[in-house]
């Protein structure tokens, strides 16, 4: 087999190279903070263009700076309290150890989206153009946003099955493991929904002007509007 | 068995490549500087390794010199192997870069038979159509291919696997070129735009089938340990495939404007297609 030396930063991570992450955790520093978040900027950035070019190209730019600061606050906003989980639930991470195995779970869940950019442009420039009034446009803004809801889980279950591995290797057994990231993907659920309802919106409605953060940011939350975006788009289909 | 044994064969490891710049190793020769093709005879039906199972590099004509586009088109059908050896080290970017010429030569060359049924302005948008659209699919979905490669393990880096989608468009050309004198019979002889578009799609498909075959067979050779991630990877490449077929129609019959007004699922366009008055 060749390997090629070189700075292949996703490789391990896809991979999930347990020894390699391992080995950054164990030495992390401020340069791989900065590497991570620079993924999260570049791969959410990506996917966040790609969702928010529906509505317009205003739109895609906003998207593309919203949903990569998502990321990063969730990190961030959690850090404390998943570092103090961690030793509670039975492995002994340290704040620092506990930030970067989210970051890492983060950076990864970007890279995966960031891959699926390039295909979510080519659905949005097959969607019936946004135009007000238009029924057939409401339903493709429901295509739009459960495939990205779709492609968004499907990146966040690869991640955290990743950091499980990664908690597994850190120590404290399979069971710590299964607790630490059940109990770090019900934090990190509940504040990253609440952040991304805060920074909407990231697709934007084609009867509402494009704007970088709704009037009410604070109105309603994440839940509701999945709930109605699927009713919505069932009496679309199922009249 | 004696591996001192001049008729035993030699040790070979489980998976990998020999660089293709790198000498024969030892551990593959037979003693007296024989080289394994030289010795092939002598295997033994019953401690054989499949071909596809050995290391690249290893099998007889793994490492022979591939020289531009017709060499690349008679390995790929010959012995793709020899490409996936060669899509890596030095020789990627060139072998590459004949793979991607002899897609676009060939798709393009398919094309002009599928413009052959309508003729006028199809006999050059289809050709363009078709190959822009073949190239833009497999460049929206190289991406997710290198997510999806090393998810399942594999080492291989994008150019790598941009080497390897370049086989796949390739090898779809190649056995659309050899449906070609077929589709062209079938449209000089039949006035329907649905039968040509099925027609067209069964030839595509086969030809897809092949090149997903030669895209797994040749990842695997970069340590996948598991083939779903892959074939994941084959349904969204369709999907994207056949949406594109859409989203530049006509590629078969005419319209008023060379691209789309109306944005359309594939789904729905084959349905209002069969539902249309017959041409």
């Amino acid at each position: 087999m060749i390997s090629r030396p070189g700075n292949d930063h996703f490789g391990p991570l896809l991979r999930g190279d347990i020894d390699v992450i391992a080995a950054w955790i164990s030495r992390w520093s401020a340069g791989h903070t900065a590497r991570q978040v620079f993924v999260i900027i570049f791969g959410a950035g990506a996917f966040g263009a790609a969702m928010g070019s529906w509505r317009a190209p205003e739109q895609a730019v906003w998207s593309a700076i919203k949903l990569p600061f998502v990321f990063v606050a969730t990190a961030a906003g959690n850090a404390l309290l998943n570092a103090m989980l961690a030793p509670l639930l039975g492995i002994n991470l340290t704040i620092r150890e506990s930030f970067a195995a989210v970051l890492m779970s983060f950076a990864l869940a970007a890279v995966i989206l960031g891959a699926f950019s390039p295909i979510m442009v080519f659905l949005v420039w097959n969607l019936p153009v946004s135009e007000p009034g238009v029924p057939v446009a409401a339903a493709a803004r429901s295509v739009m946003l459960l495939t990205l809801i779709a492609v968004i889980a499907f990146a966040g279950v690869t991640a955290n099955v990743r950091l499980l591995h990664l908690l597994r290797r850190l120590g404290g057994g399979v069971s710590a493991a299964r607790r630490l990231l059940f109990a770090w993907l019900a934090v990190n659920l509940l504040l990253g929904t609440q952040v991304s309802w805060i920074a909407r919106p990231f697709i934007g409605r084609v009867d509402v002007p494009v704007t970088f953060l709704e009037a009410h940011p604070l109105e309603g939350n994440f839940f509701e509007e999945t709930g109605r975006t699927a009713a919505e788009l069932w009496r679309h289909f199922f009249p | 068995m004696n591996e001192n044994d001049p008729n035993s064969p030699p040790p070979i490891p489980a998976t990998g490549v020999i660089p293709p710049n790198s000498p024969e190793p030892e551990a593959f020769r037979y003693p007296g500087g024989h080289h394994m093709g030289d010795m092939e005879a002598d295997f033994s039906p019953g401690v054989a390794t499949p071909r596809e199972a050995l290391p690249l590099g290893t099998a007889p004509d793994d490492r022979e010199l591939i020289h531009g586009v017709a060499g690349v088109v008679e390995a790929l059908l010959r012995c793709p192997r020899r490409v996936m050896f060669h899509l890596r080290g030095e020789t990627r970017g060139r072998v590459t870069g004949w793979l991607l010429l002899a897609a676009v030569g060939l798709i393009a060359a398919y094309g002009v038979i599928v413009g052959s049924f309508s003729g006028g302005d199809q006999w050059w948008a289809a050709p363009l159509k078709i190959t822009v659209g073949m190239v833009a699919a497999a460049a929206i979905c190289l991406p997710s291919l290198y997510v999806f490669a090393s998810l399942s393990g594999s080492r291989a880096q994008l150019g790598d696997l941009a080497g390897v989608l370049c086989g796949l468009i390739a090898l779809i050309g190649i056995l659309l070129i050899g449906f070609a004198p077929v589709a062209w019979l079938f449209s000089q002889s039949t006035n329907s735009l649905v039968v040509m578009g099925c027609l067209h799609l069964a030839f595509w498909g086969v030809a897809v089938r092949f090149g997903l075959r030669f895209l797994s067979e040749a990842v695997t050779h970069f340590d996948v340990r598991s083939g779903s991630g892959l074939w994941t990877w084959g349904i969204i490449f369709i999907l994207v495939s056949l949406q594109m077929t859409t989203a530049l129609r006509p590629l078969i019959g005419t319209a008023p404007t060379l691209l789309p007004t109306e944005k359309k699922f594939f789904t729905a366009h084959w349905s209002d297609s069969f539902n249309a008055p017959r041409r």
